[in-house]
């Protein structure tokens, strides 16, 4: 047990010292999601409408920062095991994958918290859009229960990267429509009906509207119950990411797929 | 310049073109097309149609679903090119095409060619979906004014492109810098609101951008504009992309003039 | 299975890829890659598996070192099923494989190895010790804080060695590990592999050079299209081809006609053919040498013929002959 804590530590070290130097990582934490901030801080600012909208460019933008670097790291991540030729390598060692991902998860996410930073930072400072009605307790730990979410979606979409490479750009086609459906910029409720309901089985979505709840007076503030569906859905995903371990496991001892560039 | 001077280079023109297409399809795959020239242009006119509608009301969808179909050009004259030009270097056929007598300058503009088609066909899809799906209404619009337009930015963008193509040369991570200038048009070239609530300085940025006229002159061209109201802002948007590809040019024969005495091997 | 006594046991081993081909008409294609192979290696041994391209080398390799699942047949290696035991049996075995990928290039050659000291399960006061070890007996001390990608080639195999051994491991798997070495550096690391033999591990070693088998292999087996074609020590397989002879000779424009009419003769088992800078090198692996060398100018009749000889056949021979024509 301790030398698979410590594998997942040194996979997690790993992670933060080649994303250090990669562009592709400063690209995803810190430009994409300053300018997806400004674009979404210049609509919400337009005159005439409600400045109590504003906390919506503020944390939007950052949140799909950390989205992005959250999924996006880990198919990122297997791709360059794959061309490096390190992925068949690892897979063949006596640690399971899912520990491997695990360590490169966690370091995808502390950089993707990290987007919170310069999105914060346009909004106080270009557009003195400042939280007054922050809640600190209710706003960190719906910031925790986020984090799980991303923690559990990335943790079982990344086998699927490691298994089939198209199954990355197909995701990678969805990107934006998360945004949308997870309510990041904008409340879901504006949504049709129908795509509420895509939303609602999205453990995100509750995460983040526990996190704009706690940053507004106004409105109902059913955050417990919140946090425990976004909880429940992404231990749900845990147990489908289960059976897709066993099977990227099984899988590849069949093709040797994995050693292919 | 004789007949048959012509009649090569005009060859040299199509069989490079030929070799931007395969190489274009190359990368993408039936999956990776559906993914990137489909599912991601849906996505982003979606995020921003619904994002405006929440902050200024559904009555504007119309603007946004307008605005970020446009912007998709930027997609295939931005990173069509690029991929054109590293496929190139991965194949060798740069050193081939460059080392003809043909115009060179005329080989190096061709490369854009494939990518301007697949442009105007990305917007061709964008407009679709505005229309049917974001409530885009053509029925006073000057209809091949507009298409007038979508030609013109899909040039334009392919100018910016063929500017990454170069640095794309000496740089491995261009790709990263053409992300950045592609959504960075999502905020400075007036796709999702007017270029004048930005600073300034930043304006001037705007106005050197391809795209920003361009989407200008389509959104008059909706309301009913004839060819004289916009002329003005189409020419202007032609020699901006007229500018980048000649920059782009410029910095190319550089390189090449380093590459050749042997200071940088790997340019190609 | 019931534990066995010896390193690796290979019975019946069989594998077949499918895949799928088309678009829209998908059509399945089924290659096979071993043909059912049986195989046993003493703990102690260096074995070597020697074939060309495309026998099935990495195949079986991959099968060993739990990489992949055999379709059919069963093997051990230490009593473990490769199958369902691959857990324990990954604690306990190396591998290389040939060529530089499969390092992390931006990372220095010694975060290389503690992060697959980790990966590994090594103890960390075991890997502390461990590593500076490695490091020093593959000859890699002092550019250890390098990055992987200012690493000569040679560098990198070595590093890819201690990687295998971090472990410790009871069996060293090495595919084609001197692929891509230039001279000095594959027969430093053939010294390295025959030391690590004689203190006591067990080596399985593929490659598609005689001479490496040879020089430094307890036994060898030659894989041909995915089935065991010969099997035992070096010597042995060299008397396969005792009663045989080759003729060698040097010749100017042979048209490939001709060679057919060569092939033909009575006593010829295999001809290959060598482009020798203007003339053609031509080896005839056949029964009877001296008979052999007088029909020769009849059947090549008009041809200058130059620098003729007959030889006793080497192991180089016997390996040519196993294989038939395959690569020449």
């Amino acid at each position: 047990m301790r030398s698979l804590v410590r594998a997942a530590f040194s996979s997690l070290r790993l992670t933060l010292r080649t994303r250090v130097v990669s562009g592709w990582m400063y690209l995803n934490w810190l430009v994409f999601p300053l300018i997806f901030a400004a674009a979404g801080l210049f609509v919400l600012s337009t005159p005439g409408g409600s400045s109590s909208r504003l906390v919506y460019g503020v944390l939007g933008g950052g949140l799909i920062g950390y989205w992005s670097v959250a999924y996006i790291d880990g198919g990122n991540g297997i791709q360059d095991e794959r061309w490096q030729g390190t992925l068949e390598q690892v897979f063949a060692t006596p640690t399971p994958l899912w520990v491997i991902i695990l360590g490169k998860v966690a370091g995808a996410i502390l950089f993707g918290l990290l987007s919170f930073v310069p999105t914060a930072a346009l909004g106080y400072f270009g557009f003195h859009a400042v939280l007054p009605q922050l809640d600190p307790s209710r706003f960190v730990i719906s910031l925790g229960v986020l984090t799980f979410t991303f923690f559990c979606i990335a943790i079982t979409l990344t086998p699927l990267f490691a298994l089939w490479r198209w199954a990355f750009s197909m995701v990678n086609g969805f990107e934006i429509a998360v945004y949308v459906l997870c309510g990041f910029m904008f409340p879901v409720a504006i949504l049709a009906p129908w795509a509420q309901g895509v939303a609602g089985v999205l453990a995100p979505t509750w995460a983040v509207r526990a996190l704009y709840a706690s940053t507004m007076a106004e409105g109902p503030h059913d955050l417990v119950a919140w946090w425990l569906v976004a909880v429940g859905l992404s231990l749900l995903y845990l147990c489908g990411a289960y059976f897709l371990y066993a099977l990227v496991e099984r899988r590849a001892r069949v093709s040797g797929q994995l050693a292919w560039a | 310049m004789g007949v048959s001077r012509i009649a090569s280079e005009v060859a040299v023109f199509a069989r490079s073109t030929y070799f931007q297409y395969v190489a274009l399809f190359q990368w993408a795959s039936v999956r990776g097309y559906v993914a990137y020239k489909i599912l991601l242009p849906v996505d982003q006119m979606l995020f921003f149609v619904e994002l405006g509608a929440y902050a200024t009301g559904p009555e504007n969808a119309a603007y946004f679903a307008l605005g970020n179909a446009l912007q998709l050009t930027a997609n295939a004259g931005i990173f069509g090119v690029i991929a054109t030009v590293a496929n190139e270097r991965h194949f060798g056929t740069l050193p081939i095409l460059l080392g003809s007598p043909a115009n060179r300058l005329v080989t190096f503009m061709s490369r854009a060619v494939v990518n301007v088609l697949d442009g105007i066909v990305t917007v061709i899809i964008g407009f679709a979906i505005a229309i049917g799906l974001f409530g885009l209404d053509l029925h006073h619009a000057n209809i091949p004014l507009l298409a007038l337009c979508v030609v013109v930015v899909s040039l334009s963008t392919a100018g910016l492109g063929l500017m990454f193509g170069s640095i794309g040369l000496v740089m491995r991570d261009a790709i990263i810098v053409a992300n950045v200038i592609y959504y960075v048009m999502l905020v400075l070239c007036g796709v999702n609101f007017p270029v004048s609530r930005l600073p300034g300085a930043v304006q001037l940025i705007s106005y050197s951008l391809p795209l920003t006229r361009g989407v200008e002159a389509a959104r008059e061209a909706v309301a009913g504009a004839s060819f004289g109201q916009v002329a003005g802002l189409l020419g202007g948007e032609l020699l901006v992309g007229l500018a980048w590809a000649l920059a782009g040019y410029a910095l190319f024969a550089t390189l090449e003039g380093w590459a050749r005495r042997g200071g940088m091997q790997e340019a190609y | 299975m019931a534990m066995s006594a010896q390193a690796i046991e290979a019975r019946a081993l069989r594998k077949t890829y499918d895949s799928t081909r088309g678009v829209f008409r998908r059509e399945k294609v089924t290659r096979v890659a071993l043909r059912g192979v049986d195989l046993a290696i003493e703990r102690g041994e260096l074995f070597g598996l020697l074939g060309p391209n495309g026998a099935g080398k990495t195949t079986m390799v991959k099968i060993f070192t739990t990489l992949l699942l055999p379709t059919s047949g069963a093997a051990t290696v230490l009593g473990l099923d490769v199958v369902k035991d691959e857990w324990a049996l990954r604690r306990r075995i190396g591998f290389v494989f040939g060529g530089e990928r499969g390092l992390y290039w931006r990372l220095s050659g010694l975060d290389n190895l503690r992060y697959f000291a980790d990966l590994y399960r090594v103890p960390p006061e075991v890997s502390r010790r461990r590593i500076p070890e490695l490091l020093e007996r593959l000859g890699l001390a002092g550019r250890e804080r390098d990055r992987v990608e200012l690493y000569s080639r040679g560098m990198k195999q070595r590093l890819h060695l201690a990687r295998g051994l971090l472990n410790d491991p009871e069996v060293l798997f090495l595919d084609e590990p001197t692929i891509g070495l230039d001279p000095v550096g594959a027969r430093e690391l053939r010294v390295i592999v025959r030391e690590l033999a004689d203190a006591g591990k067990t080596i399985f070693l593929t490659t598609h050079y005689m001479f490496e088998a040879d020089a430094i292999c307890d036994r060898i087996a030659v894989i041909k299209a995915g089935e065991i074609v010969a099997e035992g020590t070096p010597r042995s397989i060299k008397t396969l081809v005792e009663d045989q002879g080759v003729v060698e000779f040097e010749v100017v424009g042979l048209p490939r006609e001709r060679l057919d009419e060569l092939r033909g003769l009575p006593g010829v088992s295999s001809v290959a053919v060598a482009e020798h800078e203007l003339a053609q090198l031509v080896t005839v692996h056949c029964a009877r040498p001296s008979e052999v060398m007088t029909q020769l100018s009849a059947a090549l009749d008009g041809l200058k013929l130059e620098k003729l000889s007959s030889r006793e056949p080497t192991l180089e021979d016997a390996y040519v002959q196993l294989i038939g024509d395959a690569e020449t």
